[in-house]
């Protein structure tokens, strides 16, 4: 059984993985694993997956890295390769982008108006606002 | 025995009607009375499903399909719950628990309001149940009884995440009771101050447990997925991450009903969708929409009839609150710039961000009902969620020290030079001696700023040193809440930014440096456990003076078919060293070399210290029931 597991466990492969010498190259590369989905696995960047596919796109980022493309251009690269889907990091563009990225500025941004509107939780039944006394209207 | 639980759940649904029906009519003490009977029927039929897995019954078809003679006892135990109907039942056992503590324990002079609360409780937990029972039931027979089971999902057979899920449900169905009072209050239009001294003693029971829950499912993905990180912004743990955020909102605003009388509406609203929230996690894990590493559970029919369940529910809370909100009246006039008016601000923060949790972990979904496939994953949340939150915690020092009514904004200089000067030191240290980006730097001022804000709120309060330990337990448990986000913010800013990974290939008796510590591969060898088989790496880490001796492993599990990984951590007190085994390579010259996965994670300790102080301090303020003298009354208000 031990053998049988032992075998199952050494895969016959080319060696892969090695980081890129540079540093700030391999950050670079290492942050851009993060953001990009293994197209074999649930839910897990390539940066964690331990499937020979996420491996052989870590690979890929790292080489595309060395060549000085942009992150920009790698992750272009990579949905118009697999599809937006391999982004975990979805694109702003297009009516679906700017609520996805806007929405929750928006409404931050209008609910912070609506407590400045309102100042006082009404006691007053309709919810309509009542006039303030002349001290408190004097302040922001 | 089975069947004897089978009946005694039966019995307890009979029971929850009757607590429900003498509830709604008005009678406290007989609805009080079957809601105890009813968790004592299923406390029995619970126990017999705990009892069928300690035995490995395998003639009850859940623990044939769920257990395995060879596992050891404790996740025999827990793998009661390590499925989808035994942590249904267990969500029954806590619901009917919750109603049997609320007719308990609740002693007011409105028996007609509890009346009704154990009412709607009554109501929810028959639901629950009648899905247990019809659409999950995990009493059911097999025949023949075969002579193994199938096993667990070996990533369940782990100390955290056994008691995880008992301590989530906690959390999300301690939300139904709170759902049930609010409901009451709407009923009789009346959430006035004495309903939220009522309530919020409910509100923070559910939300001490479903913090640790979290921050325990949270520490196993840490060392159990090999990868390094402690959140993955993942559906499932988005899921239970919305109601903590609607709970934390809730625990904020029921202090404004309390104290002022004012916001009565809103925090109605929110008792309603604290467990709407929950309700909704529990639809998202279920019903597998979502693909998740952490579900353990997936099926759409059973997800439909929960969505439908929480359509429902959701639906009758807001006709109900839409036809009683009007009338909630309440509080005396205040200005945006006051106690009121910052609660209010932290309350927009949290709701939204809320809503972008929900957004992010839906939208997925909504753009494949338009035909794209889209992921929105950690880079997203990290630059909505977080800078969102970031907002509040600038403003929670400066703001916790406004007056009810109109704050004095005469200080206000004071404050913004204080922080000023927090973040001009944290970012000419990032460029000098700690090499630390900018963000990291301004994130680490805002830990620091919050701590500071904590100790200076007490310290206010208190004014003295003979005075602080006299100081509401309240009052403490607000300090420690505020501190310990602090040292959230701390651990989780240098995780996201001080953590470094490697990735190493070496074999055995080799050497590689990572990160200031030399590992060596000692050698790789198998090894057994009662139900698993294992590569077990053991390696040297050595840094400075101190040796370590670290075994990652990499598991398989015969019989679920599944291998897990086993990270090895090393704790030096100021960082984890974390090391997870990887795939062994043969290269062409016949030489094996296995890969690891090799993490430094600074003060990751904190993370989970910060988050235990949370539920610390939220469960101090719970139990803060010291006679309070005049004086700190006064003080209080002040």
């Amino acid at each position: 059984m031990k053998a049988v597991l032992a075998a199952l466990l050494v895969l016959f492969a080319a060696e892969g993985g090695a980081q890129l010498d540079d540093p700030k190259q391999e950050a670079r590369a290492q942050d851009l694993m993060r953001e990009i989905r293994c197209v074999a696995c649930e839910n897990e960047p390539i940066s964690n997956s331990g499937s020979d596919i996420a491996a052989d796109m870590r690979d890929r980022v790292r080489a595309m890295v060395a060549d000085g493309m942009s992150d920009e251009e790698i992750r272009d690269w990579f949905s118009e390769r697999y599809g937006e889907f391999v982004l975990f990091r979805p694109s702003s563009e297009g009516p679906g982008g700017w609520l996805l990225w806007g929405a929750p500025f928006v409404l931050l941004i209008a609910g912070g108006a609506l407590i400045f509107a309102l100042r006082r939780g009404g006691s007053n039944a309709s919810g309509a606002v009542e006039p303030v006394d002349p001290e408190e209207a004097g302040s922001p | 025995m089975i069947e004897a639980g089978h009946f005694a759940a039966f019995l307890a649904l009979v029971f929850c009607g009757l607590q429900a029906g003498f509830g709604l009519r008005g009678d406290r003490d007989q609805s009080g009375l079957f809601a105890g009977l009813g968790f004592a029927a299923m406390g029995f039929a619970f126990f017999t499903l705990v009892y069928a897995f300690a035995r490995s019954d395998f003639s009850v078809e859940l623990v044939a399909a769920h257990s395995h003679t060879l596992k050891p006892f404790g996740y025999k135990i827990a793998g009661t719950w390590g499925n989808h109907e035994g942590s249904m039942a267990l969500w029954c056992l806590v619901g009917l628990g919750f109603g049997a503590a609320g007719g308990w324990l609740m002693k007011s002079d409105r028996p007609k309001f509890e009346s009704r609360a154990l009412g709607v409780q009554g109501l929810l937990n028959l639901a629950s149940l009648a899905y247990l029972l019809f659409a999950s039931s995990p009493f059911t027979r097999l025949d023949p009884a075969p002579l193994q089971g199938q096993g667990l999902n070996p990533l369940l057979q782990d100390p955290a995440l056994a008691i995880h899920p008992p301590m989530l449900y906690l959390g999300y169905v301690g939300y139904s009771f709170v759902f049930a009072l609010a409901a009451a209050g709407l009923i009789e239009g009346r959430i006035d101050r004495q309903w939220a001294k009522q309530a919020r003693g409910w509100a923070l029971a559910a939300f001490v447990p479903l913090t640790l829950g979290i921050a325990l499912g949270s520490y196993w993905a840490y060392y159990e997925l090999g990868w390094g990180g402690w959140w993955f912004w993942d559906p499932v743990e988005n899921a239970s991450l919305m109601p903590w955020l609607i709970g934390a909102a809730l625990m904020h605003s029921i202090i404004v009903t309390e104290k002022r009388g004012s916001f009565s509406a809103w925090t109605a609203l929110l008792a309603v969708l604290a467990f709407c929230f929950s309700l909704l996690g529990a639809f998202l894990v279920r019903s597998g929409v979502l693909t998740s590493v952490h579900s353990f559970a997936v099926d759409p029919l059973r997800g439909s009839v929960l969505l439908a369940g929480l359509l429902i529910l959701g639906g009758a809370a807001l006709v109900l609150f839409a036809l009683r909100a009007p009338k909630l009246s309440g509080g005396p006039e205040w200005l945006a710039t006051s106690r009121e008016g910052a609660l209010m601000g932290n309350n927009l923060i949290l709701t939204v961000a809320t809503f972008t949790v929900l957004l992010g972990t839906l939208f997925p979904l909504i753009a494949e009902a338009v035909g794209q496939t889209i992921s929105v994953g950690e880079p997203y949340f990290n630059l909505t969620f977080t800078p969102i939150m970031a907002l509040a915690l600038v403003a929670l020092p400066v703001v916790q020290a406004w007056a009810w009514g109109k704050a004095d904004l005469s200080s206000l200089w004071k404050w913004a030079l204080g922080f000023a000067g927090i973040v001009a030191a944290f970012w000419l240290a990032g460029i000098g001696p700690l090499n630390i980006p900018l963000l990291a730097g301004v994130g680490l001022a805002l830990g620091v700023w919050l701590i500071f804000g904590a100790g200076q709120e007490i310290w206010r309060r208190a004014k003295t040193f003979a005075r602080l330990p006299k100081m509401p337990l309240r009052v403490w448990g607000m300090t420690l809440a505020h501190a310990g986000l602090g040292i959230f913010v701390i651990g989780a800013v240098l995780q996201s930014s001080g953590r470094t990974q490697t990735t190493l290939a070496l074999q055995e008796g080799e050497t590689q440096t990572v990160a200031g510590w030399d590992v060596r591969l000692d050698d790789v060898s198998s090894v057994e456990g009662p139900n698993w088989y294992a590569e077990r790496a053991t390696l040297t880490a050595v840094r400075g003076g101190t040796a370590a001796q670290m075994q990652p492993q990499k598991r398989y599990y015969p019989a679920a078919r599944m291998p897990t990984t086993e990270t090895a951590i090393h704790k030096t007190g100021t960082s984890d060293l974390y090391i997870a085994l990887g795939d062994g390579r043969r290269n062409r010259a016949g030489e094996t070399r296995w890969t690891f996965e090799v993490f430094l994670n600074p003060l990751i300790d904190f993370v989970y210290l910060g988050v235990v102080l949370i539920a610390l301090g939220a469960g101090l303020s719970m139990a803060g029931k010291r006679t309070r003298t005049r004086k700190d009354a006064e003080e209080e208000t002040a």
